[in-house]
């Protein structure tokens, strides 16, 4: 079993999230960065588990420049076997999909993994594009996976209920919560990431066809209103009135 | 998410101030690079976040305690225990031949504190394993290495230092806990050892204590101190475990770190207690030392996390309350205003700048120990002696300043909190009792201050002060180089030469063969000293946040290094000028305290 998973680099959570340059570029002074939770938590661990269960190995790919070695070599250290950096700034999702799709083509995975979104841009996209261009099936937000010989049973959390899908390797799938654990590294593993190979790879000629022209913040002024838990027609006539949300 | 430490600061130190990637260029840590020591710690935080933190007070409120002659402990125990035996963190400091990771004790040092900070009942348990440990993979022989270490290493086994006797805590030249040789090589162990931290509980299928005892007829005093190995079990030749006759007769009920079980323990009371010296004959006490001087950083790292624990909680409290309003300009205050949130309030501004200052350079003092550590024993060939020199000197320092500073930086943040910080709804309270302990085990704050004007700053002609000193000249020399800085520089210039005439003046007492006189109030001297240290800290580290402001090489946000600057002048107005206090002290004639030239006093 040969897994594939796609990881991005994100802002830690807690992040001071700032603009510059007329509000179209994030503001990276002084932001601490982390492998994107969906990526490591559910990707990576559940296509972790996979290949303890059944054999196999799970290779990481990034798309992004030299300082992304770090967040890499996280996923190194919680038990990827090796990894490959497309050597390019990320600049859109399809940017990104292409030159992994380039990537994977040759090397014929059973299985590429995305996490369902990146915490920061939350745009959803990568995955399905990887499998358009490389003609694969693609289950999105797959909250459960279970694999026998070469068919997977996935679930998915859909309004009111669960949908159940089957279907037979190879496929692209992005993974929700639920899929798997978090998985902290230990001592043995971070040790260990350094010696497993980071291939640099090239990047393919490809073009962005968009661009940023803002990025607007969430208006700051809006202030919080405690109400006495007992006083229920306050809530409603603030509701009403002032939140006009009834 | 509950805040007990600042990730950016800990960043701050090892790799701006300790350059901890360049550690990497030893033979030693080689298979390490700067990645690897970040994962590492956010590794760290993510666990201490997810399974530490949650259970402080609930480890607090289902204290350790003695049933039915065993010692019952929070199951967490056992879960942790397991945890950094198979994550490998329990010797990660220890040589790969023994199962180690070889982690530099810099790191290890930063580690250790996140996990401190996040709950401080849990690590006592794994440290003193390690402790343990390391003396045994230093003095035991072969077969004894082979026989406990492993399973210690794995945390399947715990490990205590056993030291403490009824009538022997500070002094344990007067221990009386007696071995017996056998003839094969073994002996046979009589006594009583009280206040042993992780001494018994369930969670572990053997206790590997390390103890301290007297062979038969030895010399009086610590000439004749031996170190052995007691198993509570003994390992048989098959490897199935039996009694060694260590009967757990307590457990100590405290106001403080009470997830920490602290033991009462009766050797050889049915006479079959078996134990195999560590070590040389009578060297017990210099070898324990070892054990003794990693367990006083750890103390004082412990203290400095609690008292970090204790400032992020009381910051985000300050940021929320609100009480009461401003003084406007003519003295007025408006009524019909919004109350502030008293993060605005100038007193309350002072009280948490107080607890920063002592915390952060705490971290970078602690740090810093840990980082001689390391050039001591694995640097270049030609620095080792002084590193080694300098570790000897701050150790007690290390120690105390953290246990006694952090004991009041804890008490200004339970004052931010107002009544609040006195009920339990608020962790503040319990972070007050949890420091309390620091300044009395490992050494009190008297025995360490001892140590620090009575050995450490007369060791080997003074020459570690020397080499103190010159390490202040370098960093009033670099801050000098900042026009904004130089006024800091030089109140430190200052105090450092007032700290070198106290110590002469103290050391014509010496001199004279008043020996009594020259030690009597070493804690004041420990008082100076350890601020002006502290204050040495917050120069080096104001001068690295301005070197990254103007070079614009920053690593972490403009405002933080802002700040870095701040805190510094905060330390300088605030807490540097007490040492005026501790000189006028020291140099006074009056002698107040020596039983015999004040027999009216107490009498
Ligand atoms: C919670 C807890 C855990 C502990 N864990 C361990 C452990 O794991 N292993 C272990 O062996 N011990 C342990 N101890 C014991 C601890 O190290 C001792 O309590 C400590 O060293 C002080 O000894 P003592 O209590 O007998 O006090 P004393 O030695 O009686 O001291 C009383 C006071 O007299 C002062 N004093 C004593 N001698 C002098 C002197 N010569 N000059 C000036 N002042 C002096 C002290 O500073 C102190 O203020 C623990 C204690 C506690 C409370």
């Amino acid at each position: 079993m040969k897994i594939l998973v796609c990881v991005s680099k994100t802002p830690e959570t807690t992040a001071n999230i700032n603009f510059t340059n007329n509000n179209t570029e994030f503001d990276t002074n002084g932001v601490s960065f982390i492998m994107n939770p969906y990526d490591e938590w559910y990707a990576l661990v559940r296509a972790l588990e996979l290949t303890e269960a059944n054999g196999g190995s799970v290779t990481i790919v990034n798309v992004g420049p030299s300082i992304n070695d770090a967040v890499i070599k996280k996923g190194l250290a919680i038990g990827a076997k090796d990894a490959v950096r497309i050597d390019a700034e990320p600049t859109s999702a399809l940017f990104v999909a292409k030159q992994i799709a380039a990537y994977a083509k040759s090397e014929a995975y059973d299985i590429i993994f995305t996490g369902k979104e990146s915490i920061d841009y939350n745009g959803s996209l990568v995955g399905g594009m990887i499998a358009e261009l490389l003609d694969l099936p693609y289950i999105s937000y797959a909250s459960s996976m279970e694999l026998a010989g070469s068919t997977a049973t996935l679930q998915r959390e859909i309004e009111g209920g669960t949908e159940v899908v089957q279907l037979d390797t190879p496929f692209v799938v992005s993974a929700a919560k639920g899929m798997a654990e978090q998985r902290i590294p230990n001592m043995r593993g971070i040790m260990m990431a350094k010696k497993k190979p980071l291939n640099v790879a090239t990047a393919e000629a490809a073009q962005s066809n968009e661009k940023v022209v803002e990025f607007k913040e969430v208006p700051k002024d809006r202030a919080i209103k405690m109400i006495n838990p007992e006083d229920m027609a306050e809530l409603v006539r603030l509701l009403h009135e002032e939140a006009k949300a009834i | 998410m509950a805040a007990y430490t600042d990730m950016e600061h800990i960043r701050f130190v090892l790799h701006e101030m300790l350059q901890a990637s360049t550690l990497c260029e030893f033979e030693r840590y080689k298979d390490y690079d700067k990645e690897a020591f970040d994962i590492l710690i956010d590794s760290t935080k993510d666990y201490a976040d997810k399974f530490m933190y949650p259970l402080l007070k609930e480890m607090d409120e289902q204290p350790a305690h003695y049933k039915d002659g065993k010692i019952i402990v929070h199951p967490a125990v056992g879960k942790f225990m397991k945890y950094c035996g198979e994550n490998g963190s329990i010797g990660s400091t220890f040589d790969y031949e023994h199962g180690g990771m070889q982690l530099p004790h810099t790191v290890y040092s930063a580690v250790s504190h996140i996990v401190q900070a996040a709950n401080n009942a849990l690590p006592g348990y794994t440290g003193l394993t390690q402790g343990a440990a390391d003396l045994l993979v230093t003095y035991a022989s072969p077969e004894l290495i082979e026989k406990y270490v492993p399973k210690m290493m794995k945390g399947e086994w715990g490990g205590t230092m056993c030291l403490t006797e009824p009538q022997a805590g500070s002094s344990l030249s007067d221990i009386t806990t007696t071995a017996y040789p056998q003839e094969d090589g073994s002996y046979k162990i009589k006594g009583q050892k009280i206040f042993i931290s992780g001494g018994d509980h369930e969670y572990a299928d053997n206790i590997v204590h390390l103890l301290i005892g007297r062979i038969e007829g030895a010399p009086a005093g610590t000439k004749g101190i031996s170190l052995f190995v007691v198993p509570k079990k003994r390992i048989n030749e098959d490897g199935s475990l039996e009694s060694n006759d260590v009967i757990t007769a307590g457990d100590f009920q405290k106001m403080g770190q009470r997830g920490y079980c602290t033991t009462h323990l009766v050797f050889g009371e049915n006479d079959d207690c078996r134990a195999w010296l560590v070590g040389a004959e009578n060297r017990g006490l210099k070898n324990m030392f070892q054990m003794m001087n990693g367990a006083r950083i750890d103390v004082g790292l412990t203290a400095a996390s609690v008292a970090s624990a204790a400032y992020h909680a009381s910051l985000q409290y300050a940021k929320e309350r609100p009480q009461g309003r401003r003084i406007q300009a003519g003295g007025v205050k408006n009524t019909n205003q919004e109350q502030t949130t008293i993060i605005n309030h100038p007193d309350v501004r002072r009280m948490l700048h107080l607890q920063e200052a002592v915390t952060e350079a705490c971290i970078s003092l602690l740090l810093t120990a840990s980082n001689y550590q390391d050039r001591a024993h694995f640097g270049p060939e030609e620095e080792r002696q002084k590193y080694h020199e300098l570790l000897e000197l701050i150790t007690p320092i290390a120690k105390t300043y953290p246990s006694e500073m952090g004991r009041v930086s804890v008490s200004n943040g339970l004052q931010v909190l107002g009544g609040y910080g006195f009920c339990q709804d608020f962790p503040l309270e319990q972070y007050y009792r949890d420091i309390r302990i620091m300044a009395l085990y490992e050494g009190t704050t008297g025995i360490q201050s001892l140590d620090l004007l009575g050995r450490k700053v007369i060791m080997n002609n003074g020459s570690a002060m020397k080499h103190l000193t010159k390490e202040f000249i370098s960093t009033i020399k670099e801050a000098t180089s900042f026009d904004d800085l130089k006024p800091y520089a030089e109140q430190l210039k200052s105090a450092s030469k007032e700290l070198a005439s106290t110590t002469q003046h103290l050391l014509t007492f010496a001199m004279q063969g008043d020996h009594e006189r020259y030690i009597a109030d070493a804690t004041v001297y420990m008082e100076m000293m350890s601020n002006i240290v502290i204050a040495w800290q917050w120069l080096k580290m104001a001068t690295i946040a301005k070197t990254a402001l103007v070079s614009g090489n920053t690593i972490q946000s403009t405002s933080f290094y802002e700040r870095k600057v701040h805190t510094m002048k905060f330390y300088f107005k605030y807490e540097l000028p007490k040492i005026a206090a501790c000189k006028h002290t020291l140099h006074s004639e009056d002698n107040l305290t020596i039983p015999e030239a004040n027999q009216v006093a107490f009498s």
